[in-house]
């Protein structure tokens, strides 16, 4: 996690979206711990109470639990609540900017859909690229 | 003549109520002003947080300023260096408001709740209520208070803050001097 906090939100508001991004991009999976509120007060130099804050929040918004005595434990199904609530707040909140300058440019379905297969094509690329060769795989031990 | 005779006890009927309750809350002002040094903190909250309470450093710093008008409460390590643009402990501002001894809480949430005190009969605990708040509450904000004064090297503190939505997280400090 980074250790620069802007000024826009409070702390621990900033450490409950980092948590929620790391669940979002896989990096913290469902029954996975969250470390201890002394190690991140600690590792982040931040008040503990501020880490309270922030786990307290996760935990109204059910996307983590608290098990009495071992610690705090990514809930069951946070990922697709997380998931619901984000296409939710894209589709209320940025989807009606975009339909905009998609109007304003006069793009039309095709184009759009074109584009998006397009992007969809770029990211397979890369993702082969990336990945390891099967000859390497297969590559007889000397 | 006759008004005068009613005028004159009721008068002093409200200067003495109000006499009373300037030293009332005085009173309590000084007791607190005696809590000023440097106090290690044991913390449990409420929900119970794992990995809290569990031995961990946590300190609690109180100095008299302003010619005696104001208390400094911090929340922070005192041993390490502060760093205003990265850590966030908060501060309270204890003072008196005329006959009421009030609180001006220093939020990382970046708001100024303020809260007035009430004192139990033994007068070993003070009580401070939420009056009003300066700033956001978005994020929520600090809410309640409560100091319980044991003896001269103890006391607890209790702190209510409102999450968002309402819902209260209570931590309880209990705090040994350390200087």
């Amino acid at each position: 996690m980074d250790r620069e906090w802007n000024d826009s939100q409070p702390i621990y508001r900033q450490l409950r979206d980092r948590v929620v991004a790391m669940i979002l991009d896989g990096v913290l999976k469902e029954g996975d711990p969250l470390p201890s509120v002394r190690t991140v007060a600690a590792e982040y130099r931040v008040n503990p109470l501020t880490v309270l804050k922030g786990y307290q929040q996760l935990v109204d918004e059910q996307l983590v639990e608290s098990r009495r005595g071992r610690g705090m434990f990514i809930n069951t199904g946070a990922r697709n609540l997380l998931l619901q609530g984000e296409r939710q707040k894209f589709l209320a909140e940025e989807w009606p900017r975009v339909h905009a300058t998609i109007q304003r440019l006069g793009l039309t379905p095709q184009e759009l859909l074109d584009a998006a297969a397009s992007s969809v094509l770029k990211v397979d690329e890369a993702e082969r690229d990336t990945a390891p060769s099967n000859d390497a795989k297969e590559k007889p031990k000397p | 003549m006759k008004s005068l005779r009613f005028a004159v006890p009721i008068a002093l009927m409200a200067l003495s109520t109000f006499a009373f309750g300037q030293s009332d809350a005085k009173k309590s002002f000084d007791q607190l002003k005696t809590l000023s040094g440097t106090w290690d903190a044991k913390i449990t909250v409420d929900p119970p947080m794992p990995g809290m309470g569990d031995g961990g450093k946590d300190q609690v710093s109180m100095r008299v300023t302003s010619r005696g008008n104001a208390l400094v409460h911090e929340m922070r390590d005192t041993s390490k260096p502060d760093d205003p643009a990265k850590i966030d402990h908060p501060v309270t501002m204890f003072y008196l408001d005329g006959d009421r001894l009030l609180l001006t809480h220093y939020c990382d949430a970046g708001n100024r709740p303020r809260m007035a005190a009430r004192v139990s009969p033994d007068g070993k605990t003070v009580e401070f209520d939420f009056l009003d708040v300066a700033g956001s509450t978005q994020y929520g904000h600090m809410h309640h208070a409560v100091f319980t004064l044991i003896d001269a090297n103890h006391h607890t503190e209790e702190w209510t803050y409102m999450m968002p939505g309402d819902k209260p997280m209570h931590a309880h400090f209990d705090l040994t001097r350390a200087k």
